[in-house]
């Protein structure tokens, strides 16, 4: 089209816009294929030509500013074959909210795949995704597009050029590797992030943590953030050492707490000492009790009563009640030392029955071993098997089926896939959920076969991550 | 099992379904390999069982059960017991007669060879070509007779199309002379109003087409209105122009009365048949204001050196729910199709499906990057009246303009040409680099369908 063309068609655009005739704005070349018409015919085919103009001379106008997010980084690890991409769209459909696909994410990367990015993404502030995802948490976080993840080693000078999920994920290897030196950059640079972000970096600290931390954590008390002076006072714990020394009143808040735990003796030969939960009058006591527990530490607890903190924990005597069980254990795993810890899950996995449940705050606290152990634990009993889902930091992809077969857990399957109770089918399917998690892919075939021939419709949507599982080879 | 879940009707369907794939619940299955038939009977509420029948070659159904949703939860699950457990289906030489009864209607406007009629060879050759005369001039007589009456129904639906598009030039006639900015603000009601009598004059599918102006200029924005008016009604006067001059012709008269059926495109010579591997690029279902439910899913030619693309359209009621035909995007399969006869060949049927294909990447097709809509130009050169056309677009990158529209440019050309995208896209997709993208062109904006990145294919549609 010619610039008299362009100019014709814009008048009569505008003529027709507002109504009326354009055969005498018309360019000639057009007029002479409308003329020889009646008026409304004229103006027929000249709309039959302005169209045909419009639809292929002319081109939508770009605008002078078009934005380009920077390139999605490529993840370490190679993506799930695309044959696979419905077992999983299937898993992440049937995961109902951000824990349930977090734990898709994990199984996928425990075979050594990542996901396609358009099937699944981290959000920006995402700190539970496998180590292996932080080049697209970053993507995500920089929306201006403007850094560039370096893949160098972070040291203080090149700090600025890592975005937060990298510099996080950097952080901890090194604090794995040279503690010292990881604590010293959290040192340096960490004092002059904001307080969420600082928070989050001595929240790394919990990798390597040593003796040889205690002067910057005990330094962090001046802080100006609550939260992190909190943090530091816990980790500060877990080494042993004492919070703010209380002045034993009744205003500080370990005496209040202990004023809360009943001190007894049992055993008529050997007196042992024991606590106990105290018999509150209101259920304001009770809340204040819970708040207590939520902020106060293991070893400065113990050291009120004048025990260690094994002595503490092998003193407690658990089932008396079951929320302050669950209080104590969480703040053992919150303030406890390591060697405490294990004591505790390695006590009460003893005991077993119910008492072994509580080691389930203590999850994250724990090595691979002894979460193993416990679930392993948990599956043969099957008394509790609606708690597996309350594991947390647990590793994907290793129970075996011996484990499955080694106990009541397949006959109560069965029994309950065979049944007609709907409670007991939603609670069978979540179990199935948490073992599409646990379970190596031999397990999660075999174990698909056993729930159908059971009864259970061969494509449920409950069998989604086991189905997943069972087709994705070991790493 | 992907197929059982694009053909279920909703999620609820497929729960249903799964429910019903125990074998308890079948006292009956069984199949026909020679005919790809699966049946079965179904034991549901009811004091007698439903009948169940399934056709693995084209996924046609029929059950008994009174459900309103198509294929119902019975199908459905006797599909899923076939994909995932064949061995229940026990071999039956012969068909039950209500599934003969299925067959027969189903297949009864097919152009079956004639078979001999039953019990012939068993009378005298007297009595037999006696008959046989008899039927012969009987069987002459009705189709002379049924010729007429078709001959008939031909002129009167081609004079009162014609009619009907006097009616739609002088409507048009009336817009331009009124003002587009009245039509652009009131284009519902007065395209309703003819598109009412398009209908009555038996120009439907103009009708329809009519119908649909509104909600395409709605999608645009205020100032792109006027000219997508133009665009919108000039291709109707070109349309209607077409078919005065040839009212015969197969495809003008389907974008302007009525349709041909499967058959007749069949049993057509000149719809030509390509034999290829295709992929389901995507679909796309929009529900029309006449109540019925279009659902456009586009194939792409693998075999073919320049890109080439199929469109099987299905429409179907609003009420009957959510109805799928059994592809999902990125299936790739064997199969012949044929095409509906038109200068720019894109609608089409399956006739034959041979299996599935593993995926890999799309061939390496050459672009013309200097104009990405080189093909909708050629298109167009030659049907004018096409709004839609499929495009597949060179190494390019989805960007984002200040008010956070997103517009695909080419790679190659970064200060180039940029098409508006219609839809919002993932934010994903603005860090994918996009080595290929298969997409439609309404002539404002792009509807993306698929693509090839870095990161393998995407489903966009």
């Amino acid at each position: 089209m010619n610039e008299i063309e362009q100019t014709g068609l814009a008048t009569m655009r505008d003529c027709w816009i507002t109504g009326g005739t354009s055969f005498d704005l018309a360019p000639a070349a057009w007029k002479d294929i409308a003329a020889g018409a009646n008026p409304d015919e004229r103006e027929r085919r000249l709309l039959a030509i302005a169209a045909q103009a419009l639809e292929i001379a002319l081109r939508p106008a770009a605008p002078k500013t078009l934005k380009r997010r920077p390139p999605l980084p490529e993840l370490a690890l190679p993506m799930l074959p695309e044959r696979l991409r419905p077992l999983l769209r299937a898993a992440l459909k049937q995961a109902a909210d951000a824990r349930s696909k977090s734990r898709v994410v994990a199984v996928v990367a425990s075979r050594g795949f990542v996901l396609h990015p358009m099937d699944w993404m981290p959000a920006a502030s995402d700190q539970t995704s496998p180590d292996v995802y932080a080049p697209w948490i970053d993507w995500q976080a920089g929306v201006d597009g403007e850094k560039h993840t370096s893949r160098e080693q972070l040291t203080s000078q090149n700090w600025d050029e890592f975005y937060p999920a990298a510099r996080r994920t950097a952080l901890a290897d090194m604090r794995r590797t040279a503690p010292a030196v990881a604590r010293q950059l959290i040192e340096t640079r960490g004092s002059t992030e904001p307080a969420e972000v600082r928070l989050a970096l001595i929240a790394l600290m919990h990798f390597g943590l040593g003796p040889d931390d205690v002067p910057f954590l005990k330094s962090l008390s001046t802080d100006r953030s609550g939260k992190v002076r909190e943090l530091a006072g816990r980790l500060l714990a877990r080494l042993g050492q004492h919070g703010q020394p209380g002045d034993g009143g009744p205003e500080d808040p370990i005496s209040e707490l202990a004023a809360f735990i009943a001190e007894g003796k049992s055993g008529f030969i050997r007196r042992r000492t024991t606590y106990t939960p105290a018999k509150l009058k209101s259920p304001a006591q009770e809340r204040r009790r819970a708040e207590l527990f939520e902020t106060c530490n293991l070893v400065d607890l113990a050291a009120r009563f004048g025990v260690t903190e094994s002595d503490f924990i092998g003193a407690w005597q658990f089932g008396a009640d079951n929320n302050v069980d669950i209080l104590v254990a969480r703040m053992v795993a919150a303030s406890g030392s390591d060697a405490a810890v294990t004591h505790m899950a390695d006590t009460l996995v003893a005991e077993g029955g119910k008492p072994a449940l509580f080691v389930l705050h203590l999850m994250p606290r724990l090595d691979s071993r002894r979460q193993r152990v416990l679930i392993r634990v948990i599956l043969k009993d099957t008394q509790y098997l609606g708690a597996l889902s309350l594991a947390e930091g647990v590793e994907a992809g290793w129970l075996d089926w011996a484990d499955l077969t080694n106990g009541k857990t397949l006959p109560a399957l069965r029994t309950a896939v065979a049944g007609n109770d709907d409670a007991v089918k939603r609670g069978v399917d979540q179990l199935l959920e948490t073992l599409g998690f646990l379970a190596t892919a031999e397990a999660a075939e075999k174990l698909i076969g056993d729930v159908v021939a059971a009864g259970m419709a061969p494509a449920a949507p409950s069998l989604a991550l086991l189905r997943l599982n069972a087709s994705l080879a070991g790493p | 099992m992907k197929t059982i879940e694009a053909l279920a009707p909703d999620q609820a369907s497929l729960s249903a379904a799964s429910k019903l794939t125990r074998q308890s619940n079948w006292p009956r299955l069984e199949k026909n390999e020679q005919l790809a038939l699966i049946w079965g009977e179904c034991q549901g509420s009811g004091s007698s069982p439903y009948r169940v029948v399934v056709d693995t070659g084209d996924h046609g159904y029929k059950c008994t059960c009174p459900s309103r949703k198509f294929p119902c939860k019975h199908t459905l699950a006797l599909m899923w017991i076939a994909a995932t457990a064949p061995a229940s289906f026990t071999a039956a030489g012969s068909t039950p007669e209500w599934v003969n009864d299925w067959l027969g209607r189903r297949r009864k406007t097919t152009s079956q060879p004639a078979a001999p009629a039953p019990g012939v060879a068993g009378k005298s050759i007297g009595e037999a070509s006696r008959e046989e005369e008899s039927t012969v001039v009987e069987d002459a007589a009705a189709i002379e007779r049924r010729e007429a009456a078709q001959r008939k129904r031909a002129e009167d639906t081609r004079s009162s199309v014609s009619a009907a598009l006097d009616e739609l030039d002088q409507w048009i006639s009336d817009q331009l002379r009124l003002g587009l900015a009245g039509f652009v603000d009131n284009s519902s009601d007065r395209c309703r109003r003819i598109a009412a009598r398009l209908v009555d004059m038996k120009a439907t599918a103009l009708a329809g087409r009519i119908d649909e102006i509104p909600s395409r200029l709605m999608g645009l924005r205020n100032e792109e209105r006027p000219d997508a008016a133009i665009r919108e009604l000039g291709k109707l006067v070109l349309l209607a122009k077409a078919w005065r001059s040839t009212p015969d012709d197969a495809e003008l008269r389907r974008l302007v009365s009525t349709s041909e059926s499967r058959e007749q495109v069949l049993a057509n010579p000149e719809a030509i048949q390509v034999e290829s591997v295709w992929e389901v690029l995507g679909e796309k279902i929009e529900t029309r204001r006449d109540g019925l439910v279009s659902h456009s899913t586009w194939l792409l030619d693998l075999n073919s050196a320049a890109p080439q693309f199929a469109l099987l359209l299905d429409y179907f009621p609003a009420s009957a729910g959510r109805r799928s035909n059994a592809f999902t995007s990125g299936d790739r399969f064997d199969a012949r199709l044929v095409f509906y006869p038109a200068r720019q060949p894109l609608r089409a049927l399956v006739v034959e499906r041979k299996g599935d294909v593993s995926s890999a990447q799309w061939p390496d097709f050459g672009f013309d990057v200097a104009d990405p809509l080189a093909a909708h130009v050629a298109h167009q050169d030659t049907a004018p009246w096409l709004t839609d056309s499929p495009v597949m677009l060179p190494p390019g990158a989805i960007l984002l303009d200040d008010r956070g529209d997103a517009w695909w440019q080419s790679a190659d050309d970064p200060h180039g040409i940029a098409l508006p995208i219609a839809d919002a896209v993932s934010p994903t997709l603005l860090g994918l680099d996009l080595a290929a993208t298969a997409a439609l062109w309404s002539g404002s904006r792009l509807h993306l369908l698929a693509a090839q990145s870095g990161f393998g294919r995407l489903d966009l549609s």
